[in-house]
């Protein structure tokens, strides 16, 4: 249906989008131009340079915390998508009695507000003598990474044709053959986005990694901050525009893969 | 003629066992080594039921299931030598038409050469022999269902299952694609178990089919005897045109409602029911039955005509349109109806 | 005796919680056991330098939320913790009706572009999903601080003496929590839009209704349960943000997530902190039960 013609002009929907798309917008712009400023002022214009990249790029701080980040966020992708791709496929099929309260707990962390996850975790490891490190670190992180991981795979297999895997059964595949040549290629997809999601967390997640980091094990989004409180300066504006650029630039990937496989 | 299956008192029941729903109830056929049987039903009669059990995508609640002798009903479905064309046609979209076809023979282990000679032997069997590389969703509806055929028949099962499997598919093409299945199953010479609810399709395609409703065959015979001889109003009314009429059986004839007589044999005395084939009858003055025009209908090569006999409205008579027989009948004119005693099957309340 | 068939249900079931087990194994000890002791906890007293004393139990916490000890150990009224609840709802109530406000004409703009266009305005729309929130908060300082790009901007046409103060108070934090969730309430929005069938609203302009009608008679109520899911993605997250007012109101607009990060830090008291904890996962609690039954009530109207 064609919805471009005059008939659907309402007024008012686009001078909304433009103020939408330019608030959203408008701050990263900002802050990406001023980090190629070369004066000492984070927000006055004085003109272009990289010196803050190498300045960034020099710092061993910043590398220790990069360096943690993703040593973390690639084990609590790796473990929380094997954990959430096994949980998916229990969950299909038939429905079994506690099969609600069993989604209810897989989506908790989705209800539970950071703060409120990052207090009861502290507390626990507290209790129960658990040093503060990077493994705290880790543990929670799996924690909240594995819902994330969780629903694209689900997604996935709900819209898979169950008839695919009678066709392998009765074509002679047994289910563990039946589920490695036609469930795990066609889930692969679901797999993949699910990683690159609890990745994406991981690696941005502030509120519960700052409660539950132990002295030394600092990461990117916890050094931002540090710095942050002490004050804007154009270093934070160069390593925030690194930031935004690797995010951006994952996305467009994953964007462009979908739009390819249509 | 041995029998390819067997089934015997085969039950399905859904739900708490006693209470629920019955799927199947005590069902028992045999079908014959090297024929077409079809399983003929409307929507829910247990008919694709049937198929998945024998398949082995469900298990029964109660029976057997023999395959040439073999009970096979504890058997998982990659272990029965018994292969499925789904509805869908179920195809992995994400391999190609030759791995599709050549996915029963790999995973019983055929060497290579093997799968690809025959992966090229059954797509030239279905007239489509340069798809093979193409991927599964890039193909048209008629051409999935040849490779979906292709594929099915691929591991030379000892019996097909096909399920609905032309439903999908436009008018021409199905017709086209009846013809292809007849001559696939004599060049193959396997036995075809065909799904499907359109009593047309049964009637051309089969050598024998079972007529379903509500989980239980109603009766299994050849299409002719099917169509000729119902045992029931069910079958009567489900395959074809039937006209029924209520009537009452002494030793020499029927009596219908307004107590007109035709003279028919009963098997059995008492009230009956009449089935009457609209195009085994046709308006003439000298016939038997009475009746008034309530409704004429043309339809190119014949013309129907509803008329109210024996008080009960909506009797069909079917008259073929030939030249210069042409008698304008309209509403409320009276007619007479030639009944053969043939065209007549008496049907025990 | 069970049939064949029963053995294999139940060996199919066991093989999915076999499956299932990890994660719940994970989830149970590392969130719902912490979750149950911080409720635990917030009926101890506080121990002296941070931590509890086990098995000294009090309301005490519950009881700091409403009153304090005064010298002489009597209860005085205290609306300090009950202003900043109030202040959180406030501000998380206005953030979804400014989400409302923007977001649906917005979702209504992408619903009715072509599906090229439509893809790319998409993406631009997701793409703060994946940015790190630190980093666009700290964008906003750039531009809010006293002497920061508006102060300046303003300056140059003669309207900003260099004391723009906005940052450090409740109008920069609603400012950050507009900007952080809108795209929440966006995506939910575009979603229900996108599988509404235009056929309607033509039927509507065929029977004679102005855009304007159309919008409110057809448009917005087929989009409500997007409109709804918004809300509860909006409204949820926004209650209990730490970051956005801890950096954008500076320790001044304080929110009930900074309420509960204090008593974890300088204030050493677990109890109130589990306790406020807890409250503020009531709410959440409370919203999503709200907008269950909701939903549930405009899907039985729909039936």
């Amino acid at each position: 249906m064609n919805l471009q013609g005059p008939l659907w002009r309402f007024t008012g929907v686009r001078p909304a989008a433009w103020v939408f798309f330019a608030f959203l917008y408008v701050p990263i712009l900002v802050l990406v131009a001023l980090s190629f400023n070369s004066g000492q002022s984070a927000t006055l214009w004085q003109g272009f340079s990289l010196k803050w990249y190498s300045v960034v790029a020099n710092d061993a701080e910043i590398l220790r915390a990069a360096k943690n980040s993703l040593i973390v966020a690639t084990l609590a992708t790796l473990i929380s998508t094997c954990l959430a791709t096994l949980a998916a496929l229990g969950m299909h099929g038939p429905r079994f009695r506690g099969q609600g309260a069993i989604q209810g707990v897989l989506g908790l962390p989705l209800l539970v507000p950071d703060i409120v996850c990052a207090v009861a975790i502290l507390m626990f490891f507290a209790f129960i003598g658990l040093k503060l490190s990077l493994l705290t670190i880790l543990i929670a992180h799996i924690v909240f990474c594995t819902p994330f991981a969780y629903l694209p795979i689900r997604a996935r297999l709900q819209g898979m044709d169950p008839r695919l895997l009678e066709a392998a059964a009765d074509l002679y595949a047994s289910p563990w053959r039946a589920f490695w040549r036609i469930s795990f290629p066609l889930l692969l997809p679901g797999i993949l986005s699910g990683a690159m999601l609890a990745f994406i967390i991981s690696m941005d997640d502030f509120v519960i990694t700052y409660f539950v980091a132990g002295a030394g094990s600092t990461t990117l989004p916890i050094y931002i901050f540090s710095s942050i409180r002490m004050g804007i300066s154009p270093k934070i504006n160069a390593i925030s525009t690194i930031m935004l650029l690797i995010s951006i630039a994952f996305v467009a990937l994953s964007y462009y893969i979908g739009q390819r496989k249509r | 003629m041995s029998s390819a299956i067997s089934i015997e008192s085969l039950s399905m029941e859904y739900g708490t066992p006693g209470s629920g729903h019955k799927a199947l109830d005590d069902v028992s056929l045999e079908i014959r080594d090297n024929e077409f049987f079809t399983l003929l039903g409307p929507s829910g009669c247990g008919k694709t039921t049937l198929l998945r059990l024998i398949a082995g995508f469900e298990q029964p609640s109660a029976g057997i299931i023999r395959l040439y002798g073999e009970p096979m009903q504890d058997l998982p479905p990659f272990r029965r030598p018994v292969n499925t064309v789904f509805q869908s046609y179920a195809l992995f979209p994400h391999m190609t038409v030759a791995q599709n076809i050549g996915f029963g023979l790999e995973m019983q282990g055929k060497p290579k050469a093997e799968i690809a000679a025959t992966v090229e032997r059954m797509l030239a069997l279905v007239k489509l022999p340069h798809v093979a590389e193409r991927r599964a969703d890039q193909l048209s509806g008629g051409q999935q269902q040849r490779i979906a055929l292709a594929r099915a028949l691929a591991s030379r099962p000892k019996v097909l299952l096909l399920d609905e499997s032309l439903s999908a598919l436009d008018m021409k093409l199905r017709k086209d694609m009846q013809i292809e299945l007849k001559r696939l199953q004599a060049e193959t010479g396997i036995t075809f178990i065909f799904v499907t609810h359109d009593q047309e399709e049964a009637l051309t395609m089969s050598d024998r089919i079972a007529v379903m409703s509500q989980g239980r065959i109603l009766q299994v015979g050849s299409p002719t005897e099917i169509y000729e001889a119902p045992v029931n109003r069910t079958v009567a009314d489900f395959i074809g045109e039937t006209n029924f009429l209520a009537a009452d059986a002494f030793a020499s004839g029927v009596r219908l409602a307004d107590g007109q007589l035709l003279s028919v044999v009963s098997p059995t005395p008492g009230p009956v029911t009449l089935a009457i084939r609209p195009e085994r009858i046709s308006l003439q003055d000298s016939g038997d039955l009475q009746g008034e025009v309530e409704e004429v209908v043309y339809i190119g090569t014949d013309t129907l005509y509803l008329l109210k006999v024996a008080g009960q409205s909506g009797f069909r008579v079917r008259q073929q349109n030939r030249l210069g027989a042409a008698q304008p009948l309209k509403r409320g004119d009276a007619v007479r109806i030639d009944v053969p005693s043939a065209a007549i099957r008496v049907l025990a309340e | 005796m069970s049939t064949p068939r029963q053995l294999a249900a139940r060996r199919q079931l066991l093989r999915r919680l076999g499956l299932i087990t990890p994660s719940m194994l994970v989830l149970a000890v590392f969130l719902v056991a912490p979750l149950a002791i911080m409720l635990l906890v917030s009926f101890l007293q506080p121990g002296d330098y941070g931590g509890v004393k086990w098995g000294q139990y009090s309301a005490e916490a519950y009881i700091n939320f409403l009153y304090e000890r005064d010298l002489d150990d009597s209860l005085v009224f205290n609306t300090d913790y009950l202003g900043i609840f109030q202040r959180s709802l406030g501000l998380a109530v206005m953030t979804t009706l400014g989400c409302l406000l923007i977001g649906f004409p917005t979702a209504l703009y992408l619903a009715l572009q072509s599906e090229k266009k439509r893809n790319l305005l998409l993406f631009l729309v997701t793409v703060p999903f994946w940015t790190n929130l630190l980093v666009r908060v700290y964008a906003w300082i750039l531009l809010l601080r006293n002497g920061g790009l508006i102060d300046s901007g303003l300056g140059l046409i003669g309207l900003g003496d260099g004391a723009l103060g906005i940052l450090y108070s409740d109008a920069a934090v609603m400012i950050g929590l507009l900007y952080t969730f809108l795209p929440f309430m966006v995506l939910p929005i575009y979603t229900s839009l996108e599988k509404l069938d235009w056929r309607l609203v033509e039927a509507a302009f065929d029977l004679g209704a102005n855009r304007f009608q159309a919008l409110k008679r057809i448009i917005l109520p087929l989009a409500l349960p997007g409109m709804l899911a918004g809300t509860t993605l909006v409204f949820i997250p926004a209650l209990g943000n730490y970051i956005i007012p801890e950096l954008l109101g500076g320790g001044k607009a304080l929110m009930i997530g900074n309420l509960v990060q204090l008593q974890f830090g300088s204030a050493h008291n677990w109890p109130l902190g589990s306790a406020l904890a807890f409250a503020l996962f009531s709410l959440v609690l409370l919203a999503l039960l709200f907008n269950g039954l909701r939903q549930r009530r405009s899907t039985e109207v729909r039936i």
